[in-house]
């Protein structure tokens, strides 16, 4: 009984003399695992409150909302890099507090985005991919229009995401994924109630369950999901569609109203350490973008065609772009089609 | 005095809770529902009417109609549920009924949104519903479920049933049992006592469980997420998608502001067919 008073008074000391440091990260949900915040904790002594959120409309909710303080690290993808440096939501990165930056593989640094990575340190890269069932399905499939075949009646999962998935749609008829002509997007919705029949399920909290379960034969969903199923099933194919694929890079970001900056360096800094970024992978096998992590991963991951992919296929893929007033459009189509 | 101090005590909380809670961000939504957009989550303080405007456009009218009918046949299927085994409850000793009652109340406490993660278990082509239909040799090919209407409609009415059942309760268990001996005595068959004595005197109850359940079943957007498979928008996807994808938020309060206005002229309707507000207050 003694024994168990003192452990919890150890326990409460512990918890008290940690309260002045913590930071708030505000992330994706299913990106980092917990023991890696577990054992950041255990290292460093800070404290860190984590929440998460399901897309990047939902973080600029959040972030304009908050006041001071409220998010210390946030994890914007590219184009909500840009909408929110415009609005000068984030504070400048001093990369010389990151011992590791160096790690990163340079093909993803000094993007569009953000030139010479003044806002943002990536994260990881994902990119939309085709996943083929091959125990049900043995055709051919290269386009997004071999979607489209009628033997494939409710077999097909597709990630719940209008900017996606409507640019899928404007892919495959040879158009640009972000085009805001309303001819085009006309035909992109046509295009889509053609694929309706198809469709088991819009889901993006866990598409790939559907492939492990059997429910569906065809996903088109981001490659770390595709990844894991096919940990499961290793006769789950991966196709990147001749017409191309979107690409997301999302990175570590300071939001301007952060305030324990000093303490986030250290975060990073921790998350780019080729170990822990390892552990992330290993757990949510998106593209690995850390250069010295990539000799610690096992063959699950390189030998995974849905999680190691190569650069020069990454290079083909789109970004989603910034189309401002014209998400109207892609709001009432989003509704018309379902 | 003291007495009365305490009842003001007493109440207070509820004033607080009715005030922040519901009165305040309710007229906000209203106010906001009057903004323009500027299509990042912001607003732009200028009143318009455009977002009113654009609910008459084709295809949002369209998922009103969708939305209505959804929620209406719930209503229909929960009320044709509900009231054979109401008045079964009510023909048990008090014992009985307490337990059967309490048997509705318990899902409750478990979050719904895992409730319906529970049904997809149950209602997906490999699962425990089709597997044993399929061992018995009733069917040969899987039953689709869900990710359909169909499914939507079983989570509605899953969830939304016990709002039904309560108020349909109480207003059975206030019918005096000697009017329905009089009427066996009279020579009244089962359908006569209902319709003469069972139904008008619970009507208020019915309506109370109709209201409670109609109008959730046109929001309930996580219910169409899981068991339609996303695959059809009702009003509460659309208001989601106004706050979370399209960044439109005085759209969103004004489609939200809508429902608010359904609502109240379904209450209309009920007092024009000569129904009393404070009968709605019995449960």
């Amino acid at each position: 009984m003694k024994k168990i008073i003192i452990v919890l008074l150890i326990l409460i000391c512990t918890g008290c003399s940690n309260t002045k440091e913590e930071i708030n990260v505000l992330n994706w949900s299913s990106y980092i695992p917990d023991s890696v915040i577990k054992s950041f904790q255990k290292e460093t002594g800070i404290k860190v409150n984590y929440s998460t959120y399901s897309s990047n409309e939902e973080l600029l909710a959040k972030i304009s909302g908050a006041k001071e303080g409220t998010y210390d690290l946030i994890f914007p993808s590219d184009y909500m890099v840009e909408i929110m440096k415009d609005r000068d939501m984030l504070e400048t990165m001093d990369l010389s507090k990151l011992q590791n930056y160096r790690n990163i593989n340079p093909n993803y640094l000094n993007l569009d985005y953000d030139k010479g990575n003044v806002y943002t340190v990536p994260f990881v890269a994902a990119t939309v991919l085709i996943a083929v069932n091959r125990d049900e399905v043995t055709d051919t499939i290269t386009s997004y229009n071999d979607l489209l075949n009628p033997k494939y009646q409710n077999e097909i999962v597709l990630i719940d995401d209008q900017r996606i998935i409507i640019g899928l749609a404007l892919l495959a008829n040879g158009y640009d994924m972000n085009s805001v002509n309303e001819n085009e997007l006309e035909v992109a919705k046509e295009w889509l109630l053609k694929l309706k029949p198809n469709i088991k399920a819009y889901d993006s909290d866990s598409p790939k369950n559907f492939l492990i379960t059997n429910e569906a034969s065809i996903g088109v969903l981001w490659n770390a999901e595709a990844a894991l199923a096919k940990d499961e099933n290793p006769n789950i194919e991966t196709i990147f569609p001749d017409e191309g694929f979107a690409l997301s890079i999302d990175n570590m970001a300071i939001p301007a109203s952060a305030k324990n900056k000093d303490l986030v360096y250290t975060f990073i800094d921790y998350i780019l350490r080729p170990d822990v970024m390892k552990e992330i992978i290993d757990a949510y096998p998106y593209k690995n973008v850390n250069n010295m992590t990539n000799n610690l991963l096992g063959s699950n991951y390189l030998n995974n065609s849905a999680a190691n992919i190569p650069d020069s296929v990454i290079a083909e893929g789109k970004f989603v772009e910034n189309i401002g007033e014209s998400v109207k459009l892609y709001d009432k189509l989003w509704a018309e089609i379902k | 005095m003291t007495s009365k101090l305490l009842r003001y005590i007493f109440i207070l909380p509820v004033i607080i809770y009715t005030v922040f809670l519901i009165a305040l961000p309710l007229i906000y939504i209203f106010v906001i529902s009057f903004f323009q957009s500027d299509f990042y989550g912001g607003m732009i303080e200028t009143f318009t009417l455009e977002n009113y405007a654009r609910i008459f456009d084709s295809v949002y009218i369209g998922i009103f109609i969708k939305s209505l009918v959804i929620a209406g046949i719930t209503t229909i299927i929960c009320i044709l549920i509900s009231y054979p085994f109401v008045l079964a409850v009510s023909h048990k000793n008090k014992r009985f009924q307490t337990i059967l009652m309490m048997l509705v109340m318990i899902p409750f406490l478990t979050n719904s949104l895992i409730r319906m993660y529970g049904w997809t278990v149950l209602l997906r082509e490999s699962g425990i519903i089709n597997q044993i239909l399929m061992s018995l040799n009733i069917i040969s090919e899987p039953l689709s479920l869900m990710y359909n209407n169909l499914g939507i409609i079983i989570g509605m009415v899953y969830t939304l049933i016990p709002f039904m059942i309560l108020p349909l309760y109480s207003s059975v268990s206030t019918i005096d049992k000697s009017l329905l001996e009089a009427a066996s005595d009279l020579g009244a068959s089962k359908w006569q006592k209902f319709k003469n004595i069972i139904l008008p005197q619970t009507f208020p109850g019915l309506f109370n469980g109709a209201l409670m359940v109609f109008t959730p079943a046109l929001g309930y957007f996580f219910i169409v997420d899981v068991l339609g498979g996303g695959k059809i928008m009702i009003l509460g996807n659309l208001i989601k998608n106004q706050f979370l994808t399209a960044r439109n938020w005085p759209f969103g309060a004004a489609i939200a502001v809508s429902l608010v206005l359904i609502t109240i002229l379904v209450i209309v309707i009920y007092r024009k067919l000569g129904g009393k507000m404070d009968k709605l207050g019995d449960m």
